[in-house]
């Protein structure tokens, strides 16, 4: 913790900071920051993180708290070390993603939202993550996956610590 | 047999495009230096005008006129938003152009920046596409240090800042006014239009929203000339045009390709996509994202172009062509369309937030169970009703292919009879 103002390190604030000068209004940056944020704080919003970033940013607990509930990229519960998301819209389905949703339910014993048990992995099934042409497709965290198998899926999967 | 013509693709196999050196000796940049120094603003919009260009992300309104929106002799401030929240089920090229290419993009922004008199622009990609934005936010940063961003471009009186801003996950902020309301740092909800963006968008200025490949387009136009951006296709759908095509297909992947009425959108499925993989009979194709209706196999011989396809009933939408054959049950792909919609409704106008979970809940027994006597009237009736009564497209966005599911394919929607 570094400083009164903020709760968060000062590597963040700085960043925010930077941020803040790209609009003409701070609360343009609210979003940009929060990845910082969850980033930091993680992977997900618990009410002190809430409280903390709309402090921070000068707004009521209920805006960010709205924002988290929108955006499919802000979790408002914990999540696993590794966040993976599975696409399922259309092109991934006519290319397999239903069979790789079952086979992940049953070798990691997950389904939609759910965190294995050791805590490795929470699994997410996501909409059109526009890699059509390459379907079906995952992300881990932030490095895609595309064309994939469930032998693919697995030595990916299989990888993460 | 159709070829692809190669114009925002020419040098997308070259992983050094990406490079600030790479894209200037490709002549990068020449155009925008050009405008600065020779050509007034309106001069740019003018080419643009010629050229026939229509935006790029679904709507296909055309680029010039949009610009021309914009007020003249404001004093307020003026913005562009790029639209790069790519999210229409099928679509994956603006990420091609932003992964592959990120200056050609940039260049266009500053052009369009430069014809309307806008000092700030803004990139919003979507959250997803993390190799986007950290590739994007490298070229921006070699622009600036070579002076191309920044104030006072190439020592003249144009200044132009740019920034990557990142969504995080919502499928309704590629709405233009969504957007507009997301960067603003709120939850995506869309606005009642007009006021039009042009007119009144970001905190309340005039904003130009453009998607990326328009970008692109806009960089051929005034690298090329608007005389061969309107050479090329045909009438109605100038150019060339990036197709997504997914789905069942031998070949799927990212085209630039002419539009044209001398070949049809089976030819393209076939020639360009190889038909499908499993050599099974088509059984529908959805020719512009899933937001549109879909065509039946016996429906696809009308003509390669954004008129041709409206006439058909369906539309080229953003390039997105996905074909699924006659081993799924068309049970299955209404579903799933209607999943991602009632997902993606972001709750503000009624009609759609409770139309389109309803909708899902009754195609979903459908799939199991089917439909039961009367079922189907009732499905038509509520779609109905959702279709212009919102604030914004998405709710027609699973109208339209709903219905046009249950109209084309009677027999696997067929309802129980009770005794």
């Amino acid at each position: 913790m570094s400083g009164n103002e903020s709760k968060f390190s000062s590597e963040l604030v700085a960043k925010v900071n930077e941020l803040w000068k790209r609009y003409p209004h701070k609360k343009a940056a609210l979003i940009p920051a929060m990845h910082l944020i969850q980033a930091e704080r993680d992977g997900w919003f618990s009410d002190e993180t809430v409280a903390d970033t709309a402090a921070l940013f000068g707004l009521p607990d209920m805006h960010v708290r709205g924002v988290v509930g929108f955006y499919d990229m802000f979790h408002s519960e914990p999540v696993g070390r590794h966040v993976v998301r599975l696409c399922k819209t259309l092109s991934c389905k006519l290319r397999g993603a239903d069979g790789l949703i079952q086979h992940v339910n049953e070798r990691y014993g997950v389904k939609n939202g759910e965190t294995t048990q050791d805590g490795c992995f929470t699994f997410k099934h996501f909409e059109c993550l526009g890699h059509c042409a390459n379907a079906p497709m995952m992300l881990v965290d932030d490095e895609k996956h595309l064309d994939l198998t469930a032998d693919k899926l697995d030595s990916v999967l299989g990888g993460l610590s | 047999m159709i070829q692809e013509t190669r114009a925002m693709l020419e040098f997308a196999d070259d992983p050094k495009q990406i490079e600030l050196a790479t894209y200037r000796k490709n002549g990068g940049y020449d155009a925008f230096e050009k405008a600065l120094k020779e050509m007034s603003p309106d001069d740019v919009t003018q080419e643009v005008l010629k050229s026939g260009l229509r935006g790029r992300g679904g709507a296909g309104f055309p680029t010039g006129r949009k610009w021309q929106f914009v007020p003249k002799g404001n004093d307020k401030p003026k913005y562009i938003a790029v639209n790069a929240d790519e999210s229409e089920p099928g679509t994956c090229k603006d990420r091609v152009i932003m992964e592959q290419d990120p200056h050609q993009m940039l260049e266009g922004t500053l052009l369009a920046a430069y014809a309307v008199g806008a000092t700030t622009a803004y990139i919003y990609i979507r959250g997803e596409f993390q190799k986007s934005i950290r590739i994007v936010e490298d070229a921006i940063d070699e622009a600036r240090a070579a002076n191309l961003i920044g104030k006072n471009i190439l020592g003249t009186d144009f200044s132009c800042d740019i920034w990557v801003h990142p969504g995080a996950g919502a499928y309704i902020c590629g709405e233009e006014t969504a957007l507009l309301t997301s960067l603003e740092g709120n939850r995506g909800y869309p606005r009642i239009k007009p006021p039009f963006p042009a007119v009144e968008g970001l905190w309340r200025c005039p904003t130009v929203v453009n998607n990326v490949e328009t970008m692109a387009c806009v960089t051929q136009i005034l690298r090329r000339g608007g005389d061969w951006f309107a050479g090329l296709g045909c009438e109605g759908s100038t150019g060339t045009r990036l197709f997504c095509l997914s789905g069942h297909l031998k070949r799927p992947g990212v085209y630039e390709l002419e539009c044209s009425t001398d070949f049809t959108l089976r030819d393209v499925i076939e020639q360009i996509g190889g038909g499908t993989l499993s050599g099974a009979p088509i059984q529908g194709v959805m020719p512009g994202g899933s937001s549109f209706p879909v065509l039946r196999a016996d429906e696809l011989d009308c003509g390669f172009d954004i008129e041709s396809v409206a006439k058909a009933g369906s539309s080229l939408g953003s390039g997105a062509i996905m074909v699924f054959d006659d081993t799924v049950n068309v049970r299955d792909v209404v579903l799933n369309i209607s999943e991602f919609y009632s997902h993606e409704s972001c709750g503000q106008c009624t009609p759609c937030r409770e139309g389109s979970d309803w909708v899902r809940r009754m195609l979903k027994k459908f799939q199991t169970d089917g439909p039961d006597e009367g079922d189907i009237a009732t499905l038509m009736d509520v779609t109905d009703k959702m279709d212009g009564t919102t604030i914004c497209a998405l709710a027609v966005a699973i109208v339209w292919p709903v219905q046009s599911f249950l109209k084309k394919y009677p027999e696997a929607f067929a309802e129980k009879v009770t005794a």
